[in-house]
């Protein structure tokens, strides 16, 4: 049956958590009433992006873009638009500070400077259905390596494309996979990543709500490439939504006969099975990933041998990420020379990364290697909100560090990024704007680390809750001269003796905020300030007398009835019994309220 | 008093105390007997990780004391033996000892342990002794459902943890030494893994749990802020249940819906966006909610 429009509604766990199903169903019902609906077919699309903007639906083929929709908005919508054929502009994207709405994706910035090869089919299908992916060139590339090429090609044309794992590392998957091939052991396994552990970044969750079969071919193409029968996809299980779309994926897949045995009766037999984390950090390293499968305790071991000879119960085990599984089909099918001609000499291809913090269009976007900060920022981005001054971006979590603001030229690649004390990790952009405290995020990323460590290696164990103890300390206002050289001397002691990625890149995000916010820490401990007014220890509350009306909102909001005086008069805080949590100075008008 | 030292002394168990006693009455110029029943000196300790206070490694402390004991020229010990009968009185006893036979030549073999490894089967020194547990029939027949299911499965700890834990909502102790006894493995080997991963709790969690996400886009958006003010409404830290059984806060890292910042979630809903006045209103709804049950 055809339908002459189709409505994507975004059901990823953004848009859920804002009641996008509600809105589906809603448009169903809505739709049907008005007896439209043999004419306009309601479609569940995975993530599409633009989590701020979220429950959003685009109408398709006319490209036009709704957001934030709540549900007293669909009748009205339906009728509007899809009986009378008018497009509701009040429901259409406007950028922060413009007045014209846009009305189609493609003029949107957020959407149109994108590149993508990943997330090429986030929005265009429903992930729920296989056939909707096969209409999309789906598993034509699993065909073609089938019938066309030897594992020897599959690899070559890999290592041309000079596609990099996607999950931090950046080591070439082609090369991996030439080493796990050349292993004369069988059986072979071959294990998806998708333990996605940084705090800020889902784009790997996305790509699996959005498009499961791309993993799951890609997969496939990996394992005729190493000679692999069984693969894993090791998920957190934080992420329902992904694991049921997998397991429907799957399933489906076995039925078309894409998974088991003989499959496309080309003698090829693979099959494909979930494990599920269960929320520890240190699993996305692959070592400790493997002894979590393998249902021991998951601390990483020594490299090498590394997995490739000797991983999963001992056999050679491929392991990448699934953003590196996602491009595999694309690079089959379009050749490696287009996917090397995209991105910077040494890093090839997209990226996806989860662009948040304090920005206005928070989201997830795949953007071609090489491009530069600025672009993605203030181009796709939006820029920092509220007209707040941009301080810097933090890329990589916990492993990363913070980009200055000065630096926003740089050119995104693996080797500039490594340059500059950040790091590509998994992708995860954190901006933040002069209202962060650059020594309260090194201490967040600590606390995060020294919980996660898994106390291996003393370094890292005793390193970390060495260095938290430290940056606590400052910003509890009790540092101490010589605090800042004690953290650079630890923080290379860290790097050097810990065995797994995880020790060995925790200092990350207090060297590079050393690096470049230096006076920052120094105003902590000399002058005992922050100068973004986070840290508590350092900061009092005041009321401006020119300023204050007298309205008593404040005294009213107060959760310790810090805050006294008469209505009309000038309100005065109690110092010893305020608690800093600032709500007197979101609630006051009048702007009365100061923080020093 | 006759200050000579006249006399021997027979010190029975081999465990630090007697080993640290023995090397004290040897030091003084008593001859020492060193009796244990099993065939090594060492006993519990040796089995600790660390000891009370000072955290020293139990090894550390006690092998100058093994290598001390094992050369004393005033120290004899006798292994693998027991203690039969004691006659006498205070200043003259007269001991039987049953020395059990030991297979292999004390003399010749140097403990190299070679052969303990090549030995097809294995003994247990200290059997540890099973105590039947009873759990509830309805618990029983859920955990053995579990436990039926990843019968055949490789590394099945984690997938019955997780199987557990979604059952109860966090795991009973009863159920993880029926679960130690059922599949054979050591109580100590679940409790590392059961503490090693944030999904599992060892305590009773409340009806509503209450997760505050703490990941980068959420810390920086002011999820601190929500903790202190929910820690506030509910008078309880993060990790604790109410007294009621009603709400149990706790944090996690990231659920991925960084556009939403900051974020928590009562039980399966998702409130996005938060600022700290939100908090009471939303804490409301739910004890609302659950008064109106009790009535």
């Amino acid at each position: 049956m055809a339908y002459r429009t189709h409505l994507m509604v975004c059901t990823g766990t953004a848009c859920v958590s804002c009641g996008s199903f509600k809105i589906k169903e809603l448009l169903e019902e809505e739709i049907k009433k008005q007896g439209l609906d043999d004419e306009i077919l309601v479609v569940g699309t995975g993530c599409q992006g633009f989590c701020a903007q979220g429950p959003i639906v685009v109408v398709q083929p006319d490209d036009i873009f709704y957001q934030l929709l709540s549900p007293e908005d669909i009748p009205y919508l339906v009728e509007e638009h899809f009986l009378k054929g008018r497009p509701v502009k009040k429901m259409m994207y406007t950028p922060p500070g413009e007045k014209t709405h846009i009305p189609t994706v493609n003029e949107i910035g957020f959407f149109n400077k994108q590149r993508l090869i990943a997330l090429r089919n986030k929005g265009l299908i429903d992930a729920e259905k296989i056939d909707d992916y096969i209409g999309r060139d789906g598993y034509n590339a699993l065909i073609k390596i089938l019938t066309a090429m030897t594992p020897e090609d599959i690899i070559n044309e890999i290592q041309k494309s000079g596609l990099r794992g996607r999950g931090g590392g950046g080591f070439p998957t082609g090369i991996k996979w030439e080493i796990c091939k050349k292993s004369e052991e069988f059986p072979k396994y071959i294990i998806c990543n998708a333990d996605e552990g940084d705090p800020g970044a889902y784009m790997d969750r996305s790509i699996v709500e959005s498009d499961p079969h791309a993993v799951i071919e890609g997969m496939l193409i990996g394992a005729r490439a190493i000679g692999a029968e069984q693969g894993y996809v090791y998920i957190r299980t934080e992420y329902p939504l992904a694991i049921s779309r997998l397991e429907i994926a799957i399933e489906q897949a076995r039925e078309y006969g894409l998974l088991g045995e003989d499959i496309l009766g080309k003698g090829f037999n693979f099959d494909l099975e979930i494990k599920q984390g269960a929320g520890a950090f240190v699993c996305g390293e692959e070592t400790s990933l493997i002894h979590s499968i393998e249902g021991i305790s998951p601390e990483p071991s020594q490299r090498p041998p590394f997995p490739a000879e000797s991983g999963l119960w001992g056999q050679p085990t491929n392991i990448n990420n699934v953003e590196t599984w996602a491009n595999v089909p694309r690079i089959i099918l379009r050749g490696a020379d287009w996917f090397s001609s995209i991105g910077t000499e040494k890093s090839k291809g997209t990226k996806v990364f989860s662009l948040v913090g304090k920005i206005n269009n928070t989201g997830l976007v795949e953007v071609p290697m090489g491009i530069t900060l600025r672009e993605i920022i203030y181009d796709i981005g939006g820029g920092v909100p509220n007209g707040k001054k941009f301080k810097g971006v933090q890329i990589g979590g916990p492993s990363g560090g913070v980009v200055p603001a000065s630096l926003i030229d740089l050119p995104v690649d693996y080797e500039k990024l490594t340059e500059v004390g950040s790091m590509m990790g998994s992708g995860g952009m954190v901006v933040v704007d002069e209202d962060t405290c650059m020594v309260d995020l090194s201490r967040y990323f600590l606390e995060f680390t020294s919980d996660e460590s898994c106390g291996k290696c003393t370094s890292c164990r005793e390193g970390s809750s060495a260095m938290l103890e430290v940056l606590t300390r400052i910003t509890e206002g009790h540092g101490k001269e010589g605090d800042i050289e004690f953290l650079e001397e630890l923080g290379y002691a860290i790097k050097d003796a810990s065995q797994c990625g995880l020790g060995q890149t925790l200092p990350n995000p207090v060297l590079s905020t050393i690096k470049n916010f230096r006076h920052e820490y120094e105003a902590h401990i000399k002058d005992k300030k922050c100068p973004a007014h986070v840290c508590k220890a350092l900061i009092d509350f005041h009321i401006d007398a020119d300023k204050c009306v007298g309205c008593t909102v404040c005294a009213i909001k107060c959760p310790v009835k810090a805050i006294s005086g008469n209505r009309k008069e000038v309100h005065i805080i109690d110092q010893s019994e305020c608690i800093k949590c600032g709500i007197c100075k979101t609630v006051c008008k009048f702007d009365a309220v100061t923080v020093e | 008093m006759d200050k000579k030292k006249v006399g021997s002394v027979l010190v029975v168990g081999a465990g630090i105390a007697g080993i640290q006693s023995s090397l004290d009455l040897a030091n003084s110029g008593y001859k020492v007997y060193l009796l244990e029943q099993t065939p090594s000196i060492g006993g519990t300790m040796a089995q600790l990780d660390k000891t009370f206070p000072t955290n020293d490694c139990a090894m550390c402390v006690m092998s100058p004391k093994l290598v001390e004991c094992g050369r004393h020229l005033n120290i004899e010990i006798i292994t693998n033996a027991e203690l039969k009968k004691v006659v006498g009185e205070a200043g003259n006893f007269k001991v039987e000892v049953t020395k059990h036979p030991r297979y292999v030549d004390e003399d010749k073999c140097t403990g190299c342990a070679a052969c303990t490894q090549h030995c097809p089967v294995t003994v247990a020194l200290y059997p540890i002794e099973k105590d039947p547990i009873f759990l509830k029939p309805e618990d029983r027949t859920k955990v053995d459902a579990i436990l039926e299911k990843y019968k055949d499965m490789k590394g099945n700890l984690l997938p019955i943890l997780q199987s557990i834990n979604t059952e109860f909502r966090y795991l009973p102790e009863k159920i993880i030494k029926y679960v130690s006894q059922e599949q054979n493995v050591s109580l100590s080997k679940i409790y590392q893994i059961a503490t090693f991963y944030n999904t599992f709790h060892l305590e009773q969690r409340g009806k509503h749990i209450i997760t505050v996400c703490i990941g980068t886009a959420c810390h920086v958006q002011g999820a601190p802020g929500l903790i202190e003010a929910i820690e506030n409404e509910l008078n309880i830290k993060v990790g604790e249940t109410t007294r009621d059984m009603n709400f149990t806060l706790e944090t996690a890292r990231c659920f991925g819906c960084c556009g939403l910042a900051p974020v928590i979630t009562v039980d399966e809903d998702v409130h996005g966006k938060l600022k700290r006045a939100d908090i009471p209103k939303i804490i409301k709804h739910y004890k609302t909610m659950e008064e109106k049950q009790d009535a």
